[in-house]
């Protein structure tokens, strides 16, 4: 990249800037890589993460809330967490606070139960989010606003609901349907006319696509370049994060990933080629705190002198990967989940448990929660005794939809069926239709190996918090539940049933993302198996010093997640080639090694 | 001009698309509602968990909420005067109650799957 390209994006930035693209590819790390660099031109800037399982505050260093936060060392930069629970809480109170005392406490607490379930959760933040967009005076002041958005698949869902939503109540001719929680709310067409408005807006906001010169990175930027193309959102920038070329031409690997490198980016889509592109190199460490974050746009990045390396975590001996299939193996059936942040390897994993799982003569399936995730491109071919699927929401909604409707026929009229089919528009069908797509995905555990792997950690917080609100509402009432979401929360919780693999790489960020993740599943009844960390550098062999480097940075990590957070966990290093397809996968079980933790959990 | 009044529990919405399963009472009920308002009746609809207002509004509906709790939801006046409780009439039943000849346009559905319970309600 050169400086002057740089500075003349940052100077020239529209006044909204999104930064979207596949989980780990460095969203949130170049968001606040722009932001600092920007407030230090003197611009007022406002960072918000519309991510659930935000790492802002990590990033930063900064304790952050629902409103804007000043951050210390960067002057005129403010940055906030759309936390989706408090904004739910906020519109729960905001509702029911001036009715207390008005009506009898019962039915308060009955209001108050049926404003916590997974409808408010999405809609309260979505309401958060139109605000920072379409609402000049909840930002003014601000120069910029920058969204590190969550991972692709939800920031889709986040950014065409405006689109969906504004055509939902124009469209809408009875006046009846459902809007759920958002029905007092339909008053806000005005908002999401002015959020849709400013989106669309090639002078007001700029789409920038993140991506890793990686074939998958790329193709999901595509992906998401084209889809919002035709969405209206035209004036788009492609961010390359982690261009590698390797110092040390005698370090194998270094060499081997410079011309992955140069592959990937050969073979990027035409499209995506013809956008104006800005390079940033691959950084020996994830840029934390305001410092560091200043030189990833401020010139040259520091090559810091390599730490001592500690191997000690590498060189102990234990059982591959495939000792901890062995455990696997011993249920005879079940569910094996995969969660964790964007970008950490979850697919990866998961398909190298699930091809061994088979290859050892077990009926098994492998899926994903996650949209985004190129789970049969990761197998790269059929395997014997596996099958592959993913839970895709535009299939699930439709066939849910069109099963409620065969359901109601014999009951209804055709003006009623029309209203039912009306209704079954509403946003919440979605959130449903994949949720019970998700639980009857967990029953098949009763019969075989079922392998999921899930969507980044915020969308599968968002996915239990459905379970769990689901699970009260089917306890509560006696209506005709499925058994599959009946029997969900109680299958999760199984430690017999469900084995939860919390993956992360042997960085800051994932490594906290998975910790925060597993206090949310022990608080919802759900302990996690095993931890893997993925694509560890820390073993011999590497000469380059960036690979050294990353590598030497591994050890506190490995150690916080051996001595306080897993009571067993696996290691698997890096791979020069990416591991697709069925035998690159198996050499990835067989080569792990998996350690007792010290953790009591 | 008659003027029926629904007080819902507090539901995601009215047709109950919502929740974890589609109840057909619910889905039905507004079908009956729709032909209601189409018949010349005023007919107005309140969620607990959406219109918390119109239930503070309304002294009638306090009263029966004090005296009975939410299981008198939901609870449907006439007019202000409560006719129904705890329960989803069915369109001929709502026709009744609000003085307008009921039509048989479709078949009449057997009702073997509703829960609309004679005996406690209407």
């Amino acid at each position: 990249m050169t400086t002057e390209i740089r500075d003349s994006f940052l100077d020239n930035a529209t006044r909204i800037l999104f930064f979207t693209g596949k989980g780990g590819v460095g969203k949130t790390s170049l968001a606040c890589a722009a932001a600092v660099s920007m407030a230090q031109q003197g611009k007022k800037v406002l960072l918000v993460s519309t991510d659930p399982a935000s790492n802002l505050d990590e990033v930063l260093g900064v304790r952050l809330s629902g409103a804007p936060t000043a951050i210390p060392g960067a002057d005129g930069l403010f940055a906030l967490n759309i936390d989706p629970e408090a904004a739910a809480k906020a519109y729960r109170d905001r509702v029911i606070g001036p009715y207390r005392g008005v009506l009898p406490e019962a039915s308060l607490n009955s209001m108050e139960e049926q404003l916590s379930g997974a409808c408010t959760v999405e809609i309260a933040a979505f309401d958060e989010f139109t605000k920072l967009l379409g609402d000049a005076h909840a930002t003014a002041g601000f120069d910029h606003i920058i969204f590190d958005t969550a991972p692709t698949g939800h920031t889709l869902r986040l950014l065409q609901l405006p689109a969906a939503w504004t055509g939902f109540i124009a469209e809408n001719t009875t006046g009846t349907s459902c809007l759920g929680p958002l029905a007092g709310l339909e008053t806000q067409k005005s908002l999401y006319d002015s959020s849709l408005q400013a989106l669309t807006d090639a002078s007001t906001t700029t789409l920038i696509l993140v991506s890793r010169p990686e074939r998958s990175s790329l193709a999901e930027a595509n992906r998401t370049r084209a889809e919002l193309a035709e969405m209206g959102i035209a004036n788009q920038r492609l961010f390359l994060n982690g261009v590698f070329v390797a110092q040390d031409r005698s370090d194998a690997a270094a060499c081997a990933l410079e011309v992955r490198g140069h592959e990937a980016l050969a073979g990027m889509p035409a499209d995506l080629a013809k956008l104006p592109r800005i390079e940033v190199p691959l950084l020996p460490y994830a840029p934390m705190g305001v410092e560091n974050l200043r030189s990833v746009f401020g010139g040259v990045s520091p090559v810091r002198k390599a730490v001592h390396n500690d191997r000690s975590d590498a060189i102990h001996s234990g059982l591959p990967l495939s000792g901890l299939i062995d455990e696997l193996e011993k249920m005879g059936h079940g569910v094996v989940m995969t969660m964790g942040k964007g970008g950490v390897g979850k697919t990866t994993v998961a398909s190298a448990i699930a091809i061994e799982l088979a290859h050892r003569g077990h009926a098994v399936h492998l899926s994903t929660t996650d949209p985004a995730a190129h789970v049969a491109a990761t197998v790269g071919g059929s395997v014997p005794n596996l099958s592959v699927s993913r839970i895709d929401p535009a299939a699930e909604t439709r066939q849910y939809t069109e099963a409620v409707l065969a359901k109601a026929a014999p009951q209804l009229d055709e003006q009623g069926m029309a209203l039912l089919a009306e209704d079954l528009r509403s946003p919440c069908t979605e959130e449903i239709a994949v949720f019970s797509a998700f639980a009857r995905t967990v029953a098949e555990g009763e019969h075989a190996f079922v392998v999921l792997d899930t969507a980044p950690t915020g969308h599968t917080i968002l996915l239990l918090d459905a379970a769990e609100a689901y699970h009260r509402d089917v306890t509560r009432t006696m209506s005709d539940v499925p058994d599959a979401v009946r029997q969900l929360l109680p299958r999760l919780r199984d430690a017999d049933f469900t084995r939860v693999l919390l993956v992360t790489l042997p960085e800051a960020t994932p490594v906290h993302e998975a910790a925060r993740l597993q206090d949310d599943l022990q608080r919802a009844g759900i302990k996690p198996y095993a931890w893997v960390i993925n694509q560890s550098f820390a073993s011999d062999g590497f000469s380059d010093p960036v690979l050294v480097e990353r590598g030497s940075r591994e050890a506190p990590y490995i150690a916080e997640v051996r001595d306080r957070l897993a009571t067993q966990f696996v290691v698997i290093p890096w791979k020069p080639e990416a591991p697709v397809g069925p035998e690159l996968l198996r050499e990835l079980a067989g080569h792990s090694r998996v350690f007792a933790g010290t953790s009591k959990g | 001009m008659a003027t029926i009044e629904v007080f819902d529990p507090p539901m995601c919405c009215s047709s109950g698309v919502c929740g974890p399963s589609v109840d057909p009472a619910l889905a039905r009920f507004s079908s009956a509602l729709h032909w209601l308002a189409n018949q010349r009746i005023t007919v107005e609809r309140f969620n607990l968990a959406q219109q918390p207002q119109a239930f503070a509004a309304s002294e009638v509906v306090k009263t029966a909420l004090k005296q009975y709790g939410n299981e008198c939801l939901p609870l449907i006046l006439l007019n202000g005067a409560v006719v129904s409780k705890g329960c989803y009439p069915t369109r001929d039943e709502l026709a009744r109650l609000a003085g307008v000849e009921p039509d048989q346009p479709v078949q009449a559905r057997p009702a073997t799957q509703l829960p609309v319970i004679q005996t406690k309600c209407c």
